[in-house]
């Protein structure tokens, strides 16, 4: 943990609760090169968190090292008390969408969902309900080459939805959506959360941040230099974007 | 395992490359068959090794394509990303791995009794309108069982090669590279070696040449397969995902 932490403090659950998401001293080194160096934190249930930090930050390595997508140098990462690669049906709990770029150009969006339904052992109904669900039913029989970069946002979202989970792990969701894309989403997330389930969002957009989450982690050079609740960082008045800024200017190389 | 099946097939037949790779493996046999047959003096095809030589473009395109649609099983879903959707849903990798040979080999089967079947019938067409004995009637069951086990096990040297691998340019060449260029040139210079590559032992399964038996040469192509499978299984699963 760095030094220069400014109200960190660590979201420990209190005992007896199963932490959605957790992990501990979470370390990537590619070499000498600490890409994720240390990271600790827990989500509470019920909550949307955003992920901030400049680009190379660490945000989307610490996505891959929580999703077992890529293996921790160091440390760990459990979510519902599992490592992700242990979980039994981890779409029924896990929903993530890492780029919004990982569709095959020539298959059309409702075969890209129904092969992760089938692979699933989902039922494909739940297809047409999340595509209703992102407004994507009349294009479904469209190829994916065909789609604007906000319809292959939705078509990611509707890959993570495919097994209703009870945790959303988001990377650049808003990435190319219109404003009213924009506002459909908030109000996604925020619906979501109200039902008791968690979301963990990375993002630039630090205004829709300030607008949508409940609390904020903010990384540079793969350290966590900031985590809490975003009333308590933005107290003062000051804005999301002056905490931010001063963080990750505070520690630039 | 059904379902990962289920969504290896989709995979299959939601995109136009399997069909592509049909029509370019059809399009190669049909060429090669009126290069051979048409061209050929009577003299040269008469005999039934001759004929069966003369057949083995058939076997060698089924077991190259076969391998090409083994390889862009899992070298297309880590272009276009779509490997970690696939790896969300299904964290232990190695089902993933084993639907994809279980896939690849079928489809693989498909593609082998198709280019020893288009060969087999335009082959038998052409020597009939030359007026050329045809020798082979007996041999088309080894043909085409032969053929199609050996484009089976090329679809899983491909999806371990394409495995390992992963850059799917990278796979897809050095599949051709090693069938069309390594392969026909061991077989011509060393053909002591040559005959016990992947692609000679499928020629030897298929019956086109005698050099090993029947048996020989799918124990070989089977260790073949089974090592390339491995190698790429274990690399996936120790590997982390860009």
């Amino acid at each position: 943990m760095s030094e220069q932490s400014r109200s960190v403090h660590e979201l420990v659950e209190p005992s007896g609760r199963e932490a959605v998401l957790r992990c501990r001293g979470l370390t990537k080194r590619y070499g000498e090169f600490a890409a994720v160096d240390g990271i600790t934190f827990s989500l509470e249930r019920g909550t949307i968190t955003g992920f901030l930090g400049p680009n190379g930050a660490g945000k989307t390595t610490t996505l891959r090292l929580l999703l077992g997508l890529a293996e921790p140098t160091a440390g760990d990462a459990h979510v519902f008390g599992r490592r992700y690669r242990e979980l039994d049906q981890p779409v029924r709990r896990v929903g993530a969408v890492l780029e919004s770029g990982d569709f095959h150009p020539a298959r059309n969006g409702r075969d890209h969902l129904r092969a992760l339904a089938l692979a699933a052992g989902l039922p494909l109904g739940r297809v047409e309900d999340v595509l209703e669900l992102v407004e994507l039913s009349a294009a479904a029989k469209r190829r994916v080459k065909t789609y604007s970069l906000g319809m292959r946002q939705r078509l990611g979202l509707a890959a993570a939805l495919l097994g209703d989970p009870e945790l959303l792990i988001l990377d650049e969701p808003a990435n190319g959506l219109d404003p009213a894309g924009v506002r459909w989403l908030r109000t996604f997330l925020q619906t979501f959360a109200a039902r008791g389930r968690t979301v963990l969002v990375s993002s630039h957009l630090l205004a829709e941040v300030a607008q949508t989450v409940d609390q904020v982690l903010i990384i540079h050079h793969g350290r966590l230099l900031a985590s809490g609740r975003l009333d308590e960082l933005t107290h003062d008045r000051r804005s999301l974007e002056d905490v931010y800024l001063e963080l990750t200017a505070g520690e630039a190389s | 395992m059904t379902g990962q099946l289920r969504a290896e097939l989709l995979k299959q037949r939601s995109t136009q490359t399997t069909l592509f790779l049909f029509l370019a493996m059809f399009g190669l046999v049909a060429f090669a068959v009126a290069m051979h047959v048409v061209a050929l003096g009577a003299e040269s095809i008469s005999t039934r090794s001759d004929q069966l030589a003369v057949f083995q473009v058939g076997t060698r395109a089924g077991m190259l394509f076969a391998g090409l649609v083994g390889a862009i099983a899992i070298t297309a879903e880590i272009r276009y990303g779509t490997i970690r959707p696939t790896f969300l849903v299904t964290p232990r990798r190695g089902t993933v791995i084993a639907a994809k040979l279980a896939v690849s080999a079928v489809v693989g089967i498909i593609f082998g009794l198709l280019a020893e079947g288009v060969m087999v019938a335009a082959a038998t067409v052409a020597f009939a309108a030359r007026g050329i004995d045809n020798q082979l009637s007996g041999d088309y069951l080894q043909l085409l069982a032969g053929g199609a086990a050996a484009a089976a096990l090329w679809a899983a040297i491909g999806v371990g090669v394409g495995a390992l691998v992963r850059n799917q340019v990278g796979a897809v060449v050095g599949l051709c590279v090693w069938m069309l260029l390594v392969e026909s040139t061991s077989e011509s210079f060393v053909p002591g070696v040559g005959r016990l590559m992947p692609g000679g032992a499928g020629l030897s399964l298929a019956g086109n040449v005698d050099e090993l038996s029947a048996a020989v040469a799918a124990l070989l192509l089977v260790l073949y397969a089974a090592a390339t499978s491995a190698a790429g299984w274990l690399a996936t699963l120790s590997r982390d995902i860009a």
